[in-house]
This record gives C-alpha cells, structure tokens and sequence, in this order.
C-alpha cells in the first residue's frame, strides 16, 4: 500500500493544465500552491506493481517538468 | 620525602577541586534558588497557565503516532470509567505495581506519555497532570461489580462533541466546554493513540492552544450583563 | 478541521501531504496551500464570503466573512493572505458577534439638561458643525481638536488631516497611536530618517533567534507567534523572551530572562560592549553604512504642563562610542538589572554569532516607555554593529497594536506635526499637501500644538473649547484619567464622540455620533509589515450609524469646505485613496492602485512597477538603494544609519518606601484594548470577565493575599479596586505588580502616570510607583 508524496514543477504556464492531467488520474491528490508554480502531488496504491504502472503513466504527462518525491509510506493494510 | 610530598600535593589538589566544585555548585545553587510557589486556588476564576506548553515538545511526533483503530478508545469508553462529568477516572485495569506502587515508579511509567501496553491490548491514555503523582488519592481501582446498596445518581448529559457542537459561529473554533484545573495541557488528551477517538484534534501541532479556543463558561465570577450593557435607552424621551 | 482523524490512511496520506508542504515552504517562503483551510462549514451553508483585514490588532491578519440574508454570520482566516495562511485567534474568529450587542449605538444623541435625547443624525451634525465654527470664531482655530485613531481607516484619517490642516488650518490633530507607536517613530527617524520596519513577516521563516524585547507575543500577537513556534518545531529555531513579566509567550520560549523595570536600556547597551569586545561587529558594514551620535541627557519626563524638548544630536566617532559603552559591562549591567551575567552574554552571543539570523520583536514594552526612542535606537545599534539588517531572516521588527497604526496614523499622519507626506515643519511638505488639498499654502500652519498628553491637559485647563474624539476611547486608555475625565467633564469643552458603543468617553460627551463598525463600512488598513489591506462594505449598519469619514466629510461641507471635498457617500473610500496615492507616488513608498487591493488581499509598499518591496535599505531587493553599495539606508541625506549613544536613565517614579511597587499594565488574549468591543462577545467575556491584579507569590505571601481578595491599588494620582490573582495568567518579578486595561468597570489608567518620553511624547503605562492593600 505505498503512498508518496512529491512537489510537481509545471512547464510554464502550464500549471492548470498538470492540476487537470493529474486530477484525472484516480490514484492521485493533488494541491496546487495559491502563490507559486508548483504543486504538491500525493500518490496511493493498492501494491508496488501499480505503483510502477501510476510512476510510468506520470512520466508521460507532456506538462510535468519536474517531479521530486518527499515522502514515501509503505503501511501493511489493517 | 618526595613521597609524602607527592602525597600532601595529592591531598592539597582534593581539597582545592573540592573547594572549586563547592563553591560552584553553591554558585548555581543560588541561581536557581528561588522557587515560586503556588498558592491554594482559592476564588480562581482565570485558569492556570501551568503546563500548558508541557507536552508540546513532543508536538510534531504526533504526526508519526499510529492510530490504530483496533486499540482505540470511545467516546463512551471514556466516560464508562467516570462517575459524573469531570469525575476523576476510576482505574480500569488491575494494579501493575500492586497496591503500593506510587506515582514516578508506577502509573507514570505508561501515564506520563503513552504508548501501547501489550498485556492490555491498550494505549495509555496520558494524564494532563504528571507533576500530581499520588495518583491513586483520586484515581481508585475498580474491584468490585457489586453495589453495597442500590443507588440512584442523577447522571447529567455531556457536552456534544464533533462538527458544530461547541462553537460560538458558523465554523468557528470550538469553545473549551469543560473546566481547565488541572487540565491546562490540552495536547495531553486531545493528541495521539491513547486520546479517544471522538476527541482526538486535527492539528495538534499548532500548540498555542488557547489562542483560538477559550473555556466556555466560567465559574467564580457570574456574568452580569448590567455591568457591560449600558442603559442609554432608559435615558431617551 | 474538526474531525477526528480515524482511517490509518487518510492520516498517512495526510501526513505525506504536510511533509511535501513542509518541502515546499523551504524552498518557497510564504507558499500557500489554500484547501487545507477550507474545511469546518458545513456544505449546506449558502454563504457569502468576501475578504477584508481583521478589526482588531497590528498583525493584520486577512479574514473572510461570510454573509447570509444580509447579516454576518460566519468569520474564517483567509488562506489566500501571506500574514496568517488561514489561521486566526480567538477574537478575530467571533468579532462580528459585537455588533449585536443590545446596547448598540443607533441613532446621534444629544445631551440636553444632563440627558441624552434621540436626534436625527442630520441635526445632530449641524449642531457640531455649527459648535465647531462658534468656537473657531470665538477663541481662533487652536481651540477646536480632534483625536482620532489607530484604527481609523486610511480614508477616515485622511479626511480629518485635510479638514484641519487644509481646511480649518490648525495641527490640533492628534491619534490613540501616540500611546502606542510614538516612539517608534521617533526610533526609526532618529536612526534611518524614515519610519516603518524594512524587514517583513517573511523574516519568520528565516531565522534561527527571535528575541523578543518586553513583548508577550503569544497573547498579544497570536499569530506572528504560532508562526514562530511552527519554525520553532520544523526548523529548531530558538524564542528568547527577554520581560520583566512571565507569560504564556515566556513558557513556549526556548528561554526566558526577566529584568528589573527600566535597566532594558542598560542590558541592550552591555550587549553591544560584548559584540564590540569579543570583535563581534561586522566593520566592513559599520564602516560604509553607519555613523555615530549622541543626543541630550537628563532631558526629564513631560509629568509637567507645557514641557518642551528638542534633541540636539552631535556627531561622534567609534572611538567615543566604546569609550560610553565602558560603563556597561556586563558585570556593572548584572547589578542592577538583575539579569545575570551569563544570560547577558548569552544574548550578546546570539546578536553576535555572524552565522545565526535573528529577529528581534518589540511592542509596548519597548515604546511605553520614558525613555521609549532611546530603547528604540539601542535595539537597532545591536542589529548595525553586526550587520544584520533587512535581510530575510534578519532584522529588529518594531510590531504595531493597532490594525491602522502604520496605515492611517503614521502613513496618512494624523499626528500634529505630520502631514501624508513628511511633516508640518518643512515648507516643501507643506507647499506638496496644499497643492494636492487644493487649498492656499498658507493654510496650513507650519508649527506642531499639542502632542495627546498635552492636548488633554489643554482640554482640563480650558485652552481647547472643543473636541472630537472619533474610534477611541481615549477616558479608558489614557494614562491618568484620574485627572483627565473631570477635565473633559468641565463645560469650557464641547465634547463630541463617535463611537460604535457607548463608553466611559461617549459619558461625558455632548453629542454623541453613532458609527457604522468595520464590516458597515468600506475602508483600507495598514499593517506592521506596510501591508495595505482594502475592503468593502459587506453588511448594512443600524439605524442611522454612519461611517466616520462620512461624518467627517459632512462636517466639513457644513462648515463650507463643501468644494475641498467633492466625494460621493458610496465610493468615497477609492475616490479618497486614489488622492492619497499621490502623496506616495515614487519607489521609496509607492502605493499600490486600487485594482490590485482589491484583488489581493494585502500588498506591501513600496510597490514598485507590479511588485512589493520586502525588504527595503538592501539593493537586492529594494529598487529605491542608488548608492552602488549592498545597503542604502536612503532616509538619511549621507545613506547612512545612525549608531546612537543613550545611556540608562532611571523611570520617572520608582518605588519607594511609601508606594513599594511597580505597576505594569497591558493587554490580555481574550480582549481588544479598552474591551468596548471584546466584552460585547459573550464567548470573550464569559472567558475574561473581569481586570484584576496579578502578584508575585512571595509578595502575595508577605502581604497576607490570597487569589480573588479584593486588593485596593494606588498611587499619587488615584486608586483602583480588583481581585488579586497569584500564579494564573501571568507571574510579575517580585516587587511588582500587573493589571490588564480592557476593563471600564476597574480603571487602572486612574492610577498610572502621564510621564512620557520627551522625544517621542509617548507615555510610559509600564512604570510607575504604587501601593497596595485589602480593600
């Protein structure tokens, strides 16, 4: 059950067009920054082979410049 | 005679760090000399600011806390083991240290701040006031289920908890509605596993507690709105 | 918000969501997330919301109110403002709940044979405009004032300097900011010859050391301080309170050390002898950015009618200055301010160490004070020997009390000898405001009358015949109202007073104003961070309440200034401002146009080409700095700041054997200034219901006082009765004690004294000699 999270750097200009391509993914939560181009991204899965399927899908995105993972969480279900 | 040399300079240099440490320690002992003390609460009608901040170096381990629904404690679990509103706890669980463990050497060990206790598949809820260690002149263990004879109590309905209950605006923060004696450090049952479910905060982090949430009602002093509201109307034709 | 948090996984997700805000904040200071704070209404609610600053102190935190059917019900912090990121305190989240309070000013009064009698507002007001030319005819233009506010908006402030300045022609225009800021002013043009702080909120979540100069944040500005203590657990860094009080602030420091009353002059000077002789200072910024003088001595405390002083500043070298500070070592210092060595140098250590940022924070403790301008310059000279000075994170930060302070009284300048831009003293300010007023240059007169002590004293001794007090309250927080209620009292003066609520000042006027409160009303603040801040008008006022520039504007029509002041009553508030802005125009204080205040929801001046200025004097980020050099401390004619020699001085009443104790007096949590407002809220009443008196326990011990006895405390100047409180809220040193001011019903002013400092006229409501007993 892996949740991460991670800072999403836009292209320019292109802030609200990664808050709608992330949006429409399920797995995602995401949370623009009101004052910055920058948004905070949070990820969860139901096991690590999802986990690669969500990574491979979010490195396709065309307006992801950049994306730098903080924190990441593996808890066992209970 | 290098010896007893050796052996005088031996002793001068004792005495001379005795002297040294003796009279630093006596140094520090004056520093730090003045102990206030605390005076019977006789007529409080302001609550204490003692502890407030006590837990609060704690206050981002928080975060790491687990919760863990299994172990967790109800709003009606909490007020089981309470005789009215306000009431001491009673002990639920048999006395680890037996009947003459006190304070620091027994309860605190798993009441000061908490943790899970494997032998009762519990977390120790954590007591406000640490620095109280006879715990045991108000906190009694329950030994028996039977009753001496049948009793009638007048059991007063709590105070709501959750969205809405105890604020004063549309979304604003929630009054304090119980009394703050000995329970000014807030964290201590509003934050972590041992807290009950229903009571547990969202942002125990922000410790200034009391910047935001006031005690609802006051004891000591009684409102009297004549001395806030001024009469103008009386004096108009 | 409120929910317990149940489900391991939306906590753990949580918990990655606040590690990556965490993330984002230490690479963007001032980030804002808004959604987190959006929780806590219920989603039914059809609610209204729209922005505006808080009522009440100078943090200036932003609100949202939310309106239903045309009533306020609903109040939250605004995530979207940079000050408080959605967070406020206790009385910014109930403060709308006042202006239902049952004893509500509706309608004008006017008192006739001793009672007050329901009027038209239109009536009432021909009589005080008519009032007001009588007695102008009758006894010249320095017989009619007005004392105005702190809280007074922008256009409010601005609207009464121009009718008695420009149009009347008289500088009797005082504010409540005398009591509180004066001599921060006084601080910040004696050392930069500008006023207002350079550094910003931001510096929060820069430095390492926030050293806090007799200043109980913690109550007093609740969320500068739950900023501080979240750098405090994310980042480690330190809260020093330095007081003569203990305090909620001094239990959520890292450190606290009190001293004796009044020796903070001789402290700050022994840290400064400790940086110089452990070779602390940074002389390279010294030598290009600073220089050195010395002002008058033993220049007395104002306790007289018609006390005069001016400083006469003389020009030094560093070599004089370390021979001044040779009486300030810190062993000399330790005896008599009680603070021990060790902690002396232990603060010098933080002011010293090149690779620490600190921030020092100072309210009233610093400014009411007799010697409040010197203790102003002695915490700059600390932060220009080491250089650390308008950079993020590092900075002295003179905090403001009121929500207008900088905006209206010192920006807008409704003090005697101030004008919106400089001072009444200097033709080319004069010759700038009369050209912007439309009025002949000659109207406005180039000597400053009374400072507010003396404009009062001049009310008792009959020299002003009539006064205009608007948005305070000035019988409550005056010092001494022992003698200056009968004086406002004599019927040599007319009196009138607005206000939202009857108070103890609204007795004894004559005519009494009914006034729309904040949210009744458009209008612009101004912060401690030169943040201006707009708002419009969210609800309707009662009755015939009115908002005060309005009143003020139909004064001046009725006295036949009608064509200086050309505004409509819906959009007089942009219409005034958009005057005002001239007045700032150019990169050292320009003013942000109005569609960006309305926009956002504060900016901070000098706004310069579509950006704020954080930090001003540093070249980096200060578009005004044209010397070539990495500072500019532009508001001195050489760019250089002043280092100034000023001694210790002892208060002006210490205690003897007659009057053993000091008394201190100040503000609580729960209530806003004189409580006028506060106590109207049941949630802030029932809280703090009552002033009392708090003692040190041994000194409660000796005197035989237990908690809630009746205690009579007085001095030479009046008495007051109130319950003693040992080891609640606040612990005083031994030998002191403390009274909260919010309460009309237990007024402590009749007991303080009306010394003040000689340079910035600003009273010291900290110190003064009293004795007490069982009442």
């Amino acid at each position: 059950m892996p949740i991460k999270s991670y800072l999403a750097h836009p292209h320019d200009g292109k802030k609200e067009q990664l808050l709608q391509d992330l949006s429409i993914i399920q797995e995602c939560e995401v949370l623009p920054a009101e004052n910055r181009d920058i948004l905070i991204l949070v990820t969860d899965t139901k096991d690590d082979h999802s986990e690669v399927e969500l990574e491979k899908k979010l490195k396709t995105i065309k307006s992801l410049k950049l994306l730098a993972m903080v924190s990441g969480f593996n808890s066992k279900q209970n | 005679m290098k010896k007893r040399l050796g052996i005088i300079s031996f002793f001068v240099l004792i005495l001379a760090g005795f002297i040294i440490n003796w009279n630093y320690s006596y140094q520090k002992g004056l520093e730090e000399a003045y102990i206030p003390l605390i005076e019977n609460p006789s007529g409080n009608y302001l609550s204490s600011e003692r502890g407030v901040f006590r837990q609060a170096t704690f206050e981002f381990n928080y975060s790491d806390m687990p919760v863990d629904p299994a172990h967790e404690r109800t709003i009606k679990d909490y007020y089981k083991n309470r005789a009215y509103l306000g009431a001491p706890p009673s002990i639920p669980h048999p006395l680890l240290k037996g009947e003459r463990g006190v304070g620091g050497t027994s309860c605190l060990q798993c009441h000061q701040n908490g943790g899970f206790v494997e032998k009762f598949k519990a977390y120790a809820p954590v007591t406000p006031h640490p620095e109280m260690v006879n715990c045991r002149q108000c906190h009694v263990a329950q030994n028996s289920t039977s009753l001496f004879k049948q009793v009638s109590v007048e059991r007063i309905n709590p105070p709501g908890v959750g969205k809405g209950a105890n604020n004063a605006l549309l979304g604003s923060p929630p009054m304090i509605p119980h009394g703050l004696q000995m329970r000014e450090n807030c964290i201590a049952c509003h934050a972590g596993p041992g807290a009950v479910k229903e009571l547990r905060v969202s942002h125990p982090e922000r410790i200034n507690c009391r910047q935001c949430h006031l005690p609802k009602e006051m004891t000591g002093i009684p409102l009297d709105t004549t001395k806030i509201l001024r009469q103008f109307d009386k004096l108009n034709e | 918000m409120y929910t317990s948090l149940t489900n391991r996984r939306e906590f753990i997700k949580k918990m990655a969501k606040l590690s990556a805000m965490a993330a984002a904040a230490s690479m963007f200071p001032g980030i804002i997330f808004a959604e987190e704070q959006e929780a806590g209404i219920p989603a039914d609610a059809k609610l209204d919301w729209k922005k505006g600053p808080c009522r009440f102190c100078g943090v200036g935190c932003g609100i949202l109110v939310g309106t239903e059917n045309g009533k306020a019900v609903a109040v939250k912090g605004d995530p979207k403002c940079e000050v408080n990121k959605g967070l406020l305190c206790v009385k910014g989240y109930h403060q709308t709940m006042c202006v239902q309070a049952r004893d509500r000013l509706t309608h004008a009064l006017v008192k006739k044979n001793g009672r007050y009698v329901k009027t038209p507002i239109d009536e009432a007001l021909d009589l005080v405009a008519s009032k007001m030319k009588e007695t102008i005819e009758k006894h010249g233009k320095d017989s009619v004032a007005m004392y105005t506010s702190g809280q007074s908006t922008i256009p409010e402030g601005y609207v009464a300097s121009k009718l008695m300045k420009g149009a009347i022609g008289t500088n009797n225009l005082e504010c409540n900011a005398r009591l509180c800021m004066a001599s921060a002013v006084a601080g910040f043009l004696t050392t930069f010859g500008t006023d207002e702080p350079m550094g910003c909120y931001e510096d929060i979540d820069h430095a390492d050391y926030f050293v806090t100069w007799g200043n109980n944040m913690a109550e007093m500005h609740p969320v500068l301080f739950s900023r501080m203590l979240e750098q405090k657990s994310t980042r480690g860094a330190k809260i020093i309170d330095f007081a003569t009080r203990t305090s909620r602030s001094s239990g959520a420091s890292d450190r606290s050390i009190l001293f004796e009353p009044q020796t903070d002059l001789a402290v700050a000077n022994a840290i400064c002898y400790e940086i110089i002789n452990n070779n602390w200072m940074n002389k390279s910024f010294v030598e290009k950015h600073c220089n050195f003088s010395k002002g008058l001595t033993n220049m007395g405390y104002g306790t007289e009618d018609k006390y005069k002083f001016s400083d006469k500043p003389e020009k030094v070298d560093f070599e004089a200055y370390k021979e001044f500070l040779k009486d300030y070592t810190p062993e000399k210092v330790a005896k008599y301010s009680k603070v021990s060595v060790k902690d002396i140098k232990y603060l010098a250590a933080i002011y010293g160490d090149p690779n620490k940022k600190v921030v020092s924070y100072w309210c009233m403790g610093v400014n009411q004070h007799t010697r409040g301008t010197w203790m102003n310059n002695l915490i700059y000279n600390m932060h220009l020997l080491t250089g650390k000075i308008s950079q993020p994170g590092n900075g002295p930060f003179s905090l403001t009390g009121q929500p207008s302070a900088c905006g209206t009284a010192r920006e807008v300048g409704t003090f005697t000898h101030k004008l919106p831009k400089g001072v009444v003293m200097n033709e080319k300010h004069r010759r700038l405001a009369a050209k912007i007023w439309k009025v002949p240059y000659e109207n406005i007169p180039s000597k400053p009358t009374y400072h507010t002590t003396e404009m009062f004293r001049a009310v008792d001794r009959g020299d002003i015949k009539f006064i205009w007090t608007q948005v305070t309250n000035p019988l409550v927080s005056l010092p001494k109202t022992s003698r200056y209620r009968p004086g406002m009292q004599k019927d040599s003066c007319f009196v009138v007073v607005s206000d939202v609520f009857p108070t103890p000042t609204s007795d004894v006027a004559d005519v009494i104003l009914p006034a729309s409160w904040h949210i009744e009303k458009g209008g612009i603040y101004g912060n401690s961070e030169r943040r201006t801040q707009y708002w419009d008008q969210m609800v309707e006022a009662p009755g015939e309440a009115t908002p005060d520039a309005w009143m003020t504007i139909e004064i001046a029509k009725r006295m036949g200034f009608g064509e200086l002041f050309p505004y409509t009553r819906e959009n007089h508030v942009d219409e005034i401002y958009n005057e005002y802005r001239q007045f700032h125009e150019g990169v050292k204080h320009g003013m942000a146009p109005l569609d960006v205040l309305k926009k956002e929801s504060g900016v901070i001046w000098p706004y310069v080409d579509g950006k704020s200025t954080q930090w001003r004097f540093n070249a980096t980020y200060d578009p005004a700095c044209d010397n070539g050099e990495d500072f500019h401390f532009y508001g001195k004619p050489d760019g250089r700041a002043i280092i100034w020699l000023r001694p210790f001085e002892p208060a002006a009443e210490s205690p003897d054997d007659e009057y053993p104790f000091w008394l201190n007096t100040g503000r609580v949590v729960e209530h806003w200034h004189t409580g006028s407002m506060t106590r109207r809220i049941p949630v802030l009443h029932q809280a703090m219901p009552a002033a009392y008196v708090e003692f040190h326990p041994d000194d409660a011990k000796k005197l035989g006082v237990r908690n809630g006895e009746k205690i009579k405390v007085s001095s030479r100047r009046g008495s007051c009765i109130l319950p003693a409180s040992i080891n609640e809220r606040g612990l005083p040193t031994r030998g002191q004690v403390f009274v909260p001011f919010f309460d009309e019903n237990m007024l402590i002013n009749d007991v303080t004294l009306d010394a003040f400092c000689p340079i910035s006229k600003e009273p010291d409501f900290k110190k003064c000699a009293v004795k007490v007993e069982k009442a």
